[in-house]
């Protein structure tokens, strides 16, 4: 008989990305030690830019100085994947999930988290599919609503998926989104008439559309989670 | 099941040799992409990395199960020579489908050497766990923890068992 899984969520509004970097790795080690359940993270950055592993700074077409005229961080991340932007109104959710636990690979993890992303943009009628061969993440026609960028240390996750849901498109100018040069960014605002609810909604959902691509039998909201980022050391 | 075994056993009578790194012979798993394979003669650990020992030098990469629940791999992040790499720790790391795996040491040593040839070709990892797509050599600071290691038969029933769990 299966034992039933629970998801944690931790609604936590907008956070600095470094702070939800720290949190991430504390609950890595968590989830590692099996002190926590699977864990997914729920919330939005100022306007941030952010590099993977492979350091693809090329991609950032601005000088890194004048990043800060325009009201926006840079870093430089552990994650798989190309350079991104989040910002206000884009939906971002870090699963911190044990792959072994759930019997995934890197592979079917990732594919699992697009499903969750085109599973969410078919509650506004918008039909995304998940990107080809070497371009992961989710798309509506040639234009990428929701990326994706992962970390899997010991088996555990962090980072995860960031859903365009109305954010500011011109921050996407400075960069070539994900090193993919031909193709347009778009968001759910651009690609549905449809009224859209309060962001605390759309966020739910999307977490709902997750909880159930990764079959979870209970989903948990955790109470006041901001009590947690603010134990965590601030950065200088 | 059967298949499974059968690419064991053939494997076992190619005797792919301790030379084989650069022979020409047919990989065992070729022919069927449906299992993973698993090569006699390596030692296996639980978090899908394999050790060929061979007297004082040990050959570490990643199984074809690892590399097929991967999928491509386009980036490879290996430690330098003479660095050390101690047992069940992270000393680099892969990137594919916008995720990086860490990939932790099966045994503790010292790294004498690094497959250069990743770097450019770090699919050779997807093509040829065993073989091109070793990823660093090591000098065993404990060849004693090798025993603790899973043999070929182990290591298959263990990828069965965690394939089928969800």
């Amino acid at each position: 008989m299966r034992t039933p899984r629970t998801l944690e969520v931790w609604k936590l509004g907008t956070v600095n990305y470094l702070k939800s970097l720290k949190l991430q790795d504390k609950l890595v080690s968590e989830r590692k030690a099996n002190r926590i359940p699977d864990t997914l993270l729920s919330l939005q950055h100022p306007p941030t830019y952010t590099l993977g592993k492979r350091r693809t700074d090329h991609n950032l077409l601005i000088p890194e100085a004048e990043l800060k005229s325009i009201g926006a961080e840079l870093h430089y991340t552990q994650r798989g994947g190309d350079i991104t932007f989040h910002g206000p109104h884009q939906a971002i959710l870090y699963p911190i999930l044990s792959l072994r636990s759930i019997g995934f690979g890197a592979r079917s993890y990732v594919e699992a988290l697009e499903r969750s992303m085109i599973e969410f943009s078919s509650l506004y009628g918008v039909k995304a599919r998940a990107g080809n061969k070497c371009e992961t993440g989710v798309w509506v026609g040639d234009r990428k609503i929701g990326a994706i960028g992962v970390r899997i240390s010991s088996g555990i996750t962090c980072h995860g998926l960031a859903f365009n849901i109305d954010p500011d498109m011109k921050y996407f100018e400075h960069i070539v989104p994900c090193g993919i040069a031909d193709k347009e960014v778009t968001s759910l605002r651009r690609e549905t008439d449809a009224q859209l609810p309060s962001e605390e909604v759309i966020h739910e959902q999307l977490v709902t559309c997750l909880a159930k691509v990764f079959s979870y039998d209970d989903v948990v909201v955790k109470e006041d989670p901001s009590a947690i980022l603010n134990t965590l050391e601030d950065d200088d | 099941m059967a298949l499974r075994m059968w690419a064991s056993s053939t494997a076992n009578a190619l005797k792919l040799s301790s030379s084989a790194s650069k022979s020409h012979l047919l990989p065992a798993f070729s022919i069927s992409r449906c299992f993973s394979s698993v090569l006699e003669g390596l030692k296996y650990a639980n978090s899908h990395e394999w050790v060929k020992h061979e007297g004082s030098v040990a050959t570490i990469g990643i199984s074809d199960h690892a590399q097929d629940h991967l999928g491509e791999v386009v980036f490879v992040e290996l430690p330098e020579e003479k660095s050390s790499v101690s047992k069940e720790k992270n000393f680099g790391a892969v990137e594919s489908v916008k995720a990086t795996s860490e990939i932790l040491s099966p045994i503790s040593g010292e790294v004498i050497e690094v497959n250069t040839k990743l770097a450019d070709s770090p699919g050779l990892i997807n093509s040829s766990p065993y073989e091109e797509g070793w990823m660093i050599k090591v000098k065993p600071s404990n060849p004693a923890e090798l025993e603790s290691l899973m043999g070929p038969k182990e290591y298959t029933k263990f990828c069965e068992e965690e394939d089928a769990a969800h």
